[in-house]
């Protein structure tokens, strides 16, 4: 995958992205966007693809679910990255699904030692029927177990050491969840081992109040904030140079929004990058 | 402590609204806190699920409009939650579902819309086949016709219904601020829906014409398809039907039943 920072690809895109073809690194598409046998997504996502690198990014695996691993959906996502073939492939550390019933959205798990182990002995499943390690997504989070006993980025560190995957670290995530939760962001980003960093996101969020208390909402509707690109200077300074994807999911602005906050993560990176050379 | 199978199943319960074990002590904080931030999940949950039914059913939600679909839908995720980590199977269960919440009213026709949205989406998302080889087609001797099986397009969806379904559907789905009203009695629809490339077509059928290709989706022979096609409609000319469904490109293969 390119250095510089790539864009989260949505249907919106497709045609734009094919008629002008943007001065764009590497676009990330959802998996379960393409899982269909046929059809205009699909013939979209294999004309660009033949022009720019790709990352395929899963929602709805359910990795940290209790329900036995949905044996069709990881022969789409195989069909998928077969056919696409991706750099890289990634899903979230999170449970989407719960006796058969999904609820479709990116559950937070409970940090035990017992949800690692199963997390782990799951992704280590999903990496064998694909024969390639993948990368785990931090998520989002509105709340917190009581049962939790450790830290999440303990948790993620303890899980990417059981499986052997790859992480993505969402940088917007991060700062989410530790407003959220009041934690440091930055003792987040210190807790995760070096090199197993593979890919940043970088997204915007919105502010709801619940009660006099603002929390914060993982919407993609809106540019990094800066205390966002803040995180992602020091996520660069410790984790090197790791490529960056922009993400924007609602309210979608004109392409060229995306570009610029494209650009505007790659010159951060060239900074420091030229500072540490 | 629950067993993280134990978490699972109760937040899921109180998410999709199945049941209200308490939650609330699974989460951290003072118990109102607790209620209101797994409420933000759960407007995440059925935002979702609402946007996939709607991506899948435009023409009920212009319909109904939209306080009536959004209500539709929660009912609809609380009896039929998503089985499937990609949303795009979740609207499958749905023109049944209407058909129970009308099943004799001024809005039946509903669920026959929703049939017919359903499998739209089904014909968009099916795979590309190539067209017939008409020229192996030509090498058959014609006393050998009888015994073959065709196969249709992968694409093909067979719609009918006692309401001008496609009609309504289509008005719905433009961009006329307000769609022409349809008279529910002006016609019956007998269509086979196919896409070539990226197109969607509507090819409207006999009687005669929709049993015959009733029968290839079963997977019968070319004679026993003619004596179907021939019992719904007298007047029914099977090579002329043949001839039409390979020129639409909804044939698009055939093998021998017998051995030559």
């Amino acid at each position: 995958m390119p250095a510089n920072a790539g864009i989260g690809l949505r249907a919106q895109h497709h045609l734009h992205v094919l008629s002008e073809s943007p001065d764009v690194s590497w676009f990330e598409a959802h998996s379960e966007n393409y899982f269909a046998e046929g059809g205009s997504h699909v013939e979209c996502l294999s004309r660009i693809r033949s022009r720019y690198p790709l990352s395929l990014h899963g929602v709805g695996l359910s990795l940290g679910s209790t329900d036995p691993l949905n044996r069709e959906h990881l022969a789409n996502l195989r069909r998928v990255i077969a056919r696409f073939e991706p750099a890289l492939v990634s899903e979230h550390l999170s449970w989407c699904s719960a006796g058969g019933r999904f609820a479709n959205d990116l559950l937070p798990l409970p940090y035990t030692e017992e949800a690692l182990r199963h997390v782990g002995s799951r992704i280590a499943q999903v990496q064998d029927a694909l024969g390639r390690q993948i990368l785990l997504e931090n998520v989002s989070s509105y709340l917190q177990f009581s049962a939790s006993t450790m830290p999440e980025w303990e948790f993620v560190a303890g899980v990417a050491a059981e499986s052997g995957c790859g992480i993505l670290l969402d940088l917007n995530n991060v700062y989410v969840a530790a407003h959220n939760h009041e934690f440091d962001s930055r003792e987040y980003l210190e807790g995760i081992p070096r090199r197993i960093v593979q890919e940043f996101h970088l997204a915007g969020f919105s502010r709801i109040d619940l009660d006099g208390q603002e929390l914060l909402v993982d919407t993609h509707g809106t540019p990094v904030c800066d205390a966002v690109w803040d995180l992602y200077r020091a996520a660069l300074r410790r984790f090197g140079n790791v490529p960056a994807l922009i993400e924007w999911d609602t309210d979608l602005p004109n392409f060229d929004v995306l570009q610029a906050e494209a650009r505007k993560a790659d010159s951060l990176r060239s900074a420091l990058h030229a500072v540490a050379a | 402590m629950p067993s993280l199978r134990e978490l699972q199943v109760h937040l899921m319960d109180a998410l999709l609204g199945a049941g209200s074990p308490p939650v609330t002590l699974l989460i951290a904080g003072p118990g109102a806190a607790a209620e209101r931030r797994l409420g933000v999940y759960a407007n995440t949950v059925q935002g979702n699920f609402r946007d996939a039914l709607h991506s899948t059913y435009p023409a009920v939600w212009r319909l109904v409009g939209e306080d009536y679909f959004r209500q539709t839908a929660r009912e609809f995720q609380r009896h039929h939650p998503s089985r499937s980590g990609d949303l795009l199977h979740c609207g499958q269960g749905f023109p049944d579902f209407l058909a129970q919440l009308h099943p004799d009213d001024g809005f039946t026709y509903l669920a026959d819309v929703a049939r017919l949205e359903w499998l739209i989406q089904e014909s968009l998302l099916s795979a590309e086949h190539a067209p017939l080889d008409l020229a192996s087609l030509a090498r058959v001797p014609p006393a050998a016709y009888d015994g073959l099986r065709f196969e249709l397009h992968p694409t093909l969806r067979l719609f009918e219904s006692r309401y001008p379904a496609l009609a309504i559907w289509e008005v719905n789905v433009g961009s006329v601020a307000e769609p022409p009203m349809i008279d529910l009695r002006s016609g019956e629809d007998r269509i086979a829906i196919v896409r070539q490339r990226l197109q969607l077509q509507f090819h409207r059928l006999s009687a005669g014409e929709c049993f015959f290709l009733h029968a290839f989706e079963r997977g019968e022979c070319f004679s026993a398809a003619v004596d179907c096609g021939g019992e719904a409609d007298a007047a029914f000319a099977a090579s002329a039907a043949l001839q039409r469904f390979v020129a639409a490109g909804a044939v698009v293969a055939f093998t021998s039943t017998v051995k030559t």
